[in-house]
Order: C-alpha cells, then structure tokens, then sequence
C-alpha cells in the first residue's frame, strides 16, 4: 500500500531539546490512524510537521509523495490535507452557512471572483447545506457561529474542515471538552463524514483510549519524541508493556474492549 | 565647529525631550495596551502651561534662575489631569484597538480647541530666558548650559525610571501586570489603581516634556498633532513597550533630525520615516520590541 | 482574535455576509428614496448646502474603499489620507501641469497611481495586524506629507498645486461659471459615479472574495487553515481602498480646486476613521451615512462655535463609547425594536 502521508526519520530539536526523534510514520488509505501519549511526548509537534506549520530539523514529511515540510496551511489545504484544532476555533459573526461557505469557497478555487454573488449561488448553498446535514449543523444554518452551544462550535469547526474535500484530514483531540455521551455520537458522525466526503484517511490525536480502541485501524504511540510503539489495536492493546507506558491505570478495562 | 557641537547637541536636547514623551507611550503601551495618540496634546498643554507658570512665577517675582524648576513643577502638576482621562479611557478597556485609538484621537480633538481656549491661537514663547543659564566653555567649544541641563535632567529621569521599573516593588508589580493582567489581579493587585499610577506618570512625562522645551520653541497648536509624529517614530524604531527602545529611538530621531537640518534641510522628517521603514523591514518588532502575533 | 473584538462588535449588527430577499427589499427601497432626494437636492436646496454634498459624494466614495479595509477586513489604517492626497495630487497635476482635461482618464489616472503607490506599502505593511498596522499606515501617510511639503518645486509646498475644471465626457461646459458647474453637471456626474461604485463595492462585499475577507477579520488563522490566501487577500483589500480614496480625493480637488498637502496629514486619516465609525462600520451603508453626516455636522458646527473641534471631538468620544456601531447600528437597534412590538 502506497502512503498517503508519511514521516521518514522525522527529527526536531529546539536548541539541546528534543522534541522528536526520528519519529517514522506512514498513514495509507482507508486508515485511521491514532497517535497517544502522555502530554509532552511530541505530539503535537509532530502534528504541526504532518501538517506543514513545522520544518522538521531532519528527515522528511511527504503528502502524496511530496515533500511538505513547512508549506503552510493555506498551501496544505490546496494539496488535500485539512485540520481540525483542539481548541475551538470559529469565525463568530459569521454563520454557520458561511463559515462552511468559506472552505467551499477556497474547495472551489473561487475565491478570486470578486463580483460573483454568494448569495446567488445555488452550488455553493446547496454543497454547505450537505456538509452541514452530515454534522446535524443544518437546522442551525443561519446562526451566528457564537451563539452556538461549544459541541456545535467544534462540529462546526470540523464540519468546514471537511468541506475542503481534504483526501486526509488530521484532527486534533475532537471529542475533548464533550460529555462521554456524545463522544461516541462524534466519532460516527466523523466516520460517516469521512465517507461521504471522500477522506481517504484520517489521524486522531486522542486521549480517550477507549475511542482509539474502538474506531483506529492502527495505533502510534509516542513517547519523549521516539515511536514506541505502531501497531494494530488487537496487538497494541495486548501488550502490558506498552499499555502500561502510555495509559498507566485503564490497563485493564481497554484491553477488555479491544480483545 | 562650535555650530557643529552646537547642532549635535540640540539633537541630543531634541532626543532628550522625545525620549521623555516616548517614555510615556511605552509606559502607558505596557501596562494598559493602548497607544496614545493624545500624547502630542499632554505635550503641547506641558509647554503652554510652562510658559504661563513661568511668566506668573516672574511676576511674583521669582528670580529669572529659577524658572528651570518651575518649568518641571508645572509639569508635574499638570499630572492631576491624568486619573480624569484615564477614567475616560477605562470606559473601553475591554474593547478593540481600534476603539482605543479612536478615543484618544477624541482626545486629539478636543484639546486642540482647549489649548485655543485658553491660550488662542497664536504661538506662545518664553522671552529668551534660555540665555539665563548662559553658555557653557569646553575647550574651543560652546554649548547652550540649559540644553546640558535639560540632557541631564532626561538622563536621570530615565535611570530614574529604570531602577524604579527594576528595584522598586510597584516597579515589579508594573512590569507582572504588563505581562499578565489577569493574574495580577488574581494576585491580588489592584490593577485599577495602578492603571491610574502609570497613566499618570506617563501623563507628567509628556507634560514635563513640553514644558523643558518652551524656552528653545514656541508653543503653537501644531504641536500636538506635529509632536505624535515623531513620537511615533521614536517607539516605532524602538519597538513598542520597550524603554530601552525608547532611549535609542529618541536618539536615533534626534539626532536625524539634527544631521539633515545640517546637510539637507528637506530631508528632515522624511529622513526619519525612511529609517522607521528600514528598521521595520529588518526588525519588524523594532530595535528592542517582542515580536509582534 | 479577542472575542471582544471589532467581530463582536460587526456580530451585534449582523449585516455582512448573505442577505435575505425581504431585507433587500426595504433596503432597496430605503436607497431609491436617498438617491431621489439627492438627485432633486440641487433644485431645492440652497447652493451652499448643494456645494456641501460634493465633498459628501467624495468621501462616501473614499468610505466605501475604506471600509472594505476596515470594517469588512479588519484593518484599521491611520494613513488612508495619503490616497486621498494622491487622487488630489494626480487631478491637479494632469489638469495644470499635463494639460489633461478629461475627468474618465483623471479618475483612471489617479485611481491606478494610487494602487501603484499602494503596493509597496501594503506589501509591507499587511505583515502587520492591529495597533502596528495602524502605527506603520500613519508612518507612510506623514512621509507623503513631508514629502508633498519638502519637495515644493514639484509639489508647490504648503500652497499645493491649483485643479483646473476637468471635462466631463469631453464636454467643459464653459458657459457655466464654477458654482454652476460643480453644483449642475459635477453634481450629477459625481452622483452616478457614487452609485456604480457602490455597486461595484457591493458586489464585491458579497462575493467569494469578501466571505474570505470576512473571514480574514473573524480569525486570521482559521482562515488560513480553511484554504485562505490571508495576506494576499489583505493587500487586494489594500489595493481596492486605495484606489476608491483616490477617487474620492479627484472630487475633493476639483470642489476646491486646490491639492493642499493637509489632506495627507494623519489628522485627515483619523477624520476618514472618524466617519466610518461614526455611520457604522458594521454596516454596508454606514460609511456613506457617516461622510454625510460628518460633512453636515462638522458645517453646522463651524458655523456655530470657533471651538467645533472639540464639539466634533466630544461626538467621536460619545460614538465610541456609547454608540460603537455608529449611525446604522442605532438605526438597526430601533428598527429590530420597532419590529418586536409589531
């Protein structure tokens, strides 16, 4: 299987700090891969090398093959990579059908028309109102975005990263800040999403073992920088060792779960 | 070569004089993040109200010596407006930048017409006092005693403000507060009341500033709005919040501005601006400012 | 962006983006209205109030550009006037010194000059937000205005250079005298242009383009991460301002017939703030009410008092404080009000 997106001995140092150290990874198609670990194991710099808002100091990040160290986000987007943050990030006066029209927009490469009406244009509407209908966001249509309860203002906000018809898209603790019950209901919607849209693969960064172990296809743990483990479920959750080093005391309910 | 030494050191009284006002903005700037666009008006009320205290003190019959002194006092008493503007001006804390810099240009407006008021609208001078202190000899050279005096005064005014800022404790709560306005208060700082300290000391900065500069420049209702200008420039090229930005930038402008009216006259002001767009393209933050978003 | 920010401010309007058919409907109505009285205005009203309406027309159009800046991108210039000087400086420099009569390639003209000049500094300057924007855009306004004041051989100094009648579509109406003409064919003329490019600008708030500026303003961030070209997009919004305030400094100048260099003057740049805000920078029309609003007032209290500064002054601390959405906002407040009780 061809990687989709891949870090090839990935290093990054800040000064004598090593945030990672030669982190090798690869997400193919049809994967949702999960990467976990204790906070200030390197995740989250190794999410902003996957997504091009780092340059690694050593080793290369590829994206269909090509080489997207520190392109940005705006070029990321273009390329097919989207993502959505921890914390909520909307546009607050705008609404919900806008802040989806802004990623259509840039989708459609369209934003260079200046005299083109938005509100005319039927595509445009009815694409955000499908995008809307897959996160249940289309009754709310037009709300301002800060008026909406905190689970719609982080559906939203991954609702108009999927409306850039990403091939990958990389999310970033999506379920955190929501009530256990709606977790589960989160992480469906995203998979249906990702149908619907036409995500070829997804990353999670999680904390919430028992999501990882219900919905990844493979788990990469970090831990001070280096891989400590990338594997199956079934297999990750089996070993005491890595569990252990990355999870401490849900030991024993996850690999209840997962065998 | 005396008119030489005598040019470079009314660039230094110049640099003296902005590094006052600057001093000021980067106060205010630091603590309460707001650009103070009225800075040029407290300048321009310093000056006028100097020479209003000092003709009244001559009157009284204060020996011409002493109007140094007064200059500074009146100064320093005109900090009573201070707590009153920034009164006003808390009204809006909380709200965009923009609606920060609109209101000090409110206050721009309405002091033009308050210095008109009370002092119309020609310009004001004090007559030739400068020539008190007479000139002072060194060597082959001859320099004007008050602008020594003035130099001397900024000078301790600024060491004075940094061991203030660096030893005392209000010096420390100011520089936390400015840091980390939420946890100052979660500290238990009364973060109001310090608001009001420093608008105030940053009120008397401009005011002292204008009021040294009135026996070497006429008082006129250019000053305010001529003033922010280069005040901008100065805190510009030493980034914004910054001191020791200050000190250099004021030094920087003054003494570009002493060395074109030397060489090129009209290159005077542009030449300032033209430095501010270089530093800009190289240090985007300034000389000593923290790195902007 | 602070949650406080100049978006919570636009939120409590929410005027920009998409609007409905029942909304256009009353606001089309609303701007026929406005556009039948101004287009009567000369026939009724005294020549003095008609000769006001053109500075009105010249900085509605400058607003319009202003706002596409500010209000719709977020960006708070101190140094606009600068382009506004530009367009006064290209209209008396073609009709005195180049002997170019025609008003289309005067607007064409100072318009392009404009955007040239504008390249650079907002090639510049949009790698700043905020205060700095706003500091670095004041920087460049006063080196104009040295430099207009400096070079007086070219400039003509604090004089500044004479503007000369243009011909509207060739035509000088040389019969008539200077009143006449700018309160008759000008006045029309000025009028029309006022209502295409508002129109223009109104296409261009509500297309793909302006969502992407909206969104710009909202979180600069997210944008970028929703595929948009943030500081392109900004310096675009750059360009398009620079030019309407030219234009609207082409009108200005051939009202007085002067380009003085005050009008590059930071001073004149808080003014163009002053007005926008003041009609509502949250709102479509709100610029355009704010330059006739602003030009009446500032006349009315000229005529009252010697200290109008500081009455126009008090009405900016007011506006500011009290009334941050300006004219517009107080009039959506009332009508959402009225609209309640029914």
């Amino acid at each position: 299987m061809t990687a989709l997106i891949e870090t090839i001995g990935v290093s990054k140092a800040y000064g004598s700090f090593i945030a990672l150290d030669g982190v090798s990874l690869s997400v193919a198609s049809g994967e949702l891969l999960s990467i976990v670990g204790p906070n200030g194991a390197g995740k989250t710099t190794l999410v902003n090398v996957l997504t091009g808002l780092l340059k690694p100091t050593s080793g290369a990040v590829r994206f269909k093959g090509e080489d997207i160290a520190g392109i940005g986000p705006v070029a990321l987007a273009k390329r097919g990579m989207a993502r959505a943050f921890q914390l909520v990030h909307i546009f607050p006066a705008m609404t919900v059908a806008q802040t989806i029209g802004v990623a259509v927009v840039s989708q459609a490469s369209r934003s260079l028309r200046l005299f083109a009406s938005v509100a005319t244009d039927a595509a445009l509407r009815s694409r955000v109102r499908e995008v809307a209908g897959i996160f249940g966001l289309d009754t709310k249509l037009d709300t301002e975005s800060r008026l909406l309860s905190q689970g719609e203002k982080k559906l939203l906000d991954i609702a108009s990263a999927f409306a850039l018809i990403p091939q990958v898209i990389l999310l970033d603790e999506p379920t955190s800040g929501v009530s256990s019950g709606d977790k589960h209901g989160i992480m469906r919607t995203l998979m249906d999403a990702a149908k619907h849209a036409g995500v070829q693969a997804i990353i999670l960064v999680e904390h919430d073992m028992n999501l990882v172990a219900e919905y990844s296809t493979r788990i990469v743990a970090l831990k001070e920088g280096k891989v400590l483990a990338d594997l199956p479920p079934t297999q990750f959750f089996n070993d005491p060792h890595i569990v252990a080093a990355v999870v401490g005391k849900l030991v024993g309910k996850v690999s209840q779960r997962a065998a | 070569m005396t008119s030489f030494f005598d040019i470079l050191l009314g660039g230094v009284f110049h640099a003296a004089v902005l590094f006052l006002v600057a001093a000021g903005l980067q106060l205010v700037f630091g603590v309460q993040k707001i650009v103070n666009l009225a800075c040029g008006s407290f300048y321009a009320l310093g000056a006028y109200f100097g020479i209003t205290s000092v003709n009244w003190a001559l009157a009284a019959g204060l020996p011409p010596w002493m109007f140094l002194p007064v200059l500074i006092v009146s100064g320093i008493v005109l900090g009573a407006i201070g707590p009153a503007i920034e009164a006003l001006l808390r009204t809006i804390y909380a709200r965009d930048e923009a609606f920060q810099l609109l209101l000090t240009f409110a206050l721009v407006l309405m002091f033009q017409d308050v210095l008109r008021f009370f002092w119309g609208p020609n310009p004001q001078q004090l007559s030739n006092l400068v020539t008190e202190y007479g000139r002072l000899s060194i060597g082959t050279f001859s320099v004007s005693t008050y602008n020594l005096l003035v130099i001397a005064a900024s000078i301790l005014i600024a060491v004075g403000i940094g061991a203030f800022l660096q030893r005392t404790r209000f010096g420390r709560i100011l520089r936390a507060t400015a840091e980390n306005r939420e946890m100052s208060q979660a500290l238990g700082v009364n973060v109001r009341w310090m608001y009001t300290s420093v608008f105030t000391l940053g009120t008397i900065l401009g005011t002292v500033g204008g009021a040294l500069v009135v026996p070497t420049a006429a008082a006129s209702l250019d000053m305010p709005v001529e003033l922010v200008v280069e005040a901008f420039a100065v805190v510009v090229i030493g980034g914004l919040g910054s001191m020791r930005g200050a000190l250099v930038g004021a030094l920087i402008v003054g003494l570009m501005r002493a060395a074109a009216i030397t060489f090129y006259a009209e290159l005077e002001i542009l030449a300032i601006y033209l430095v501010v767009i270089i530093v800009l393209i190289a240090r985007p933050a300034g000389l000593f400012g923290k790195p902007i978003e | 962006m602070s949650a406080t920010g100049l978006s919570a401010e636009a939120a409590n309007g929410k005027q920009l983006g998409a609007s409905r058919l029942r909304r256009h409907t009353a606001l089309l109505v609303i701007v026929m209205a406005a556009l039948i009285v101004l287009a009567l205005f000369p026939s009724f009203a005294q020549p003095y109030y008609v000769t006001l309406v053109l500075p009105a027309f010249a900085y509605a159009i400058a607003l319009l550009g202003f706002n596409l800046l500010f209000g719709y991108t977020g960006l708070l210039s101190f140094g606009h006037a600068l382009f506004v000087a530009l367009g006064a400086y290209g209209a008396a420099v073609l009709t005195s010194k180049l002997g170019i009569k025609s008003f289309e390639l005067i607007l064409l003209a100072s318009g392009l000059a404009a955007v040239v000049v504008a390249i650079p500094v907002g090639l510049l300057a949009v790698r700043y937000v905020r205060i700095f924007f706003g500091i670095l855009t004041l920087a460049f306004g006063m080196l104009f205005h040295s430099f207009l004041f400096k070079f007086y051989n070219i400039t003509g100094g604090d004089t500044g250079i004479r503007v000369l009648r243009p011909a509207l579509f060739g035509n000088e109406f040389s019969d008539l005298d200077k009143t006449a003409f700018l309160i008759g064919p000008f006045y029309y003329y000025c009028l029309v242009l006022l209502v295409a490019l508002g129109f223009v600008m109104w296409r261009i708030v509500h297309s793909p383009f302006g969502l992407h500026l909206t969104a710009i303003r909202e979180n600069s961030r997210k944008a970028e991460y929703l595929g948009v070209r943030v500081r392109m997009f900004r310096l675009a919004a750059f360009l398009i301002s620079a030019f309407y305030c030219a234009v609207g400094g082409v009108i200005l100048a051939i009202n007085t017939g002067q380009a003085d260099p005050e009008t590059a003057y930071w001073t004149h740049s808080g003014e163009l703030v002053f007005m926008t805000v003041l009609g509502g920078f949250a709102n479509f029309f709100g610029p355009l009410v704010g330059a006739f609003v602003f030009i009446f007032l500032k006349s009315e209290l000229m005529s009252l008092t010697q200290y109008w500064r500081f009455f126009l002054g008090v009405t900016l601390a007011l506006i500011v404080i009290l009334f941050p959405r300006g004219v517009m906002g107080v009039a959506q407040d009332l009508w959402s009000k009225v609209k309640k009780k029914q």
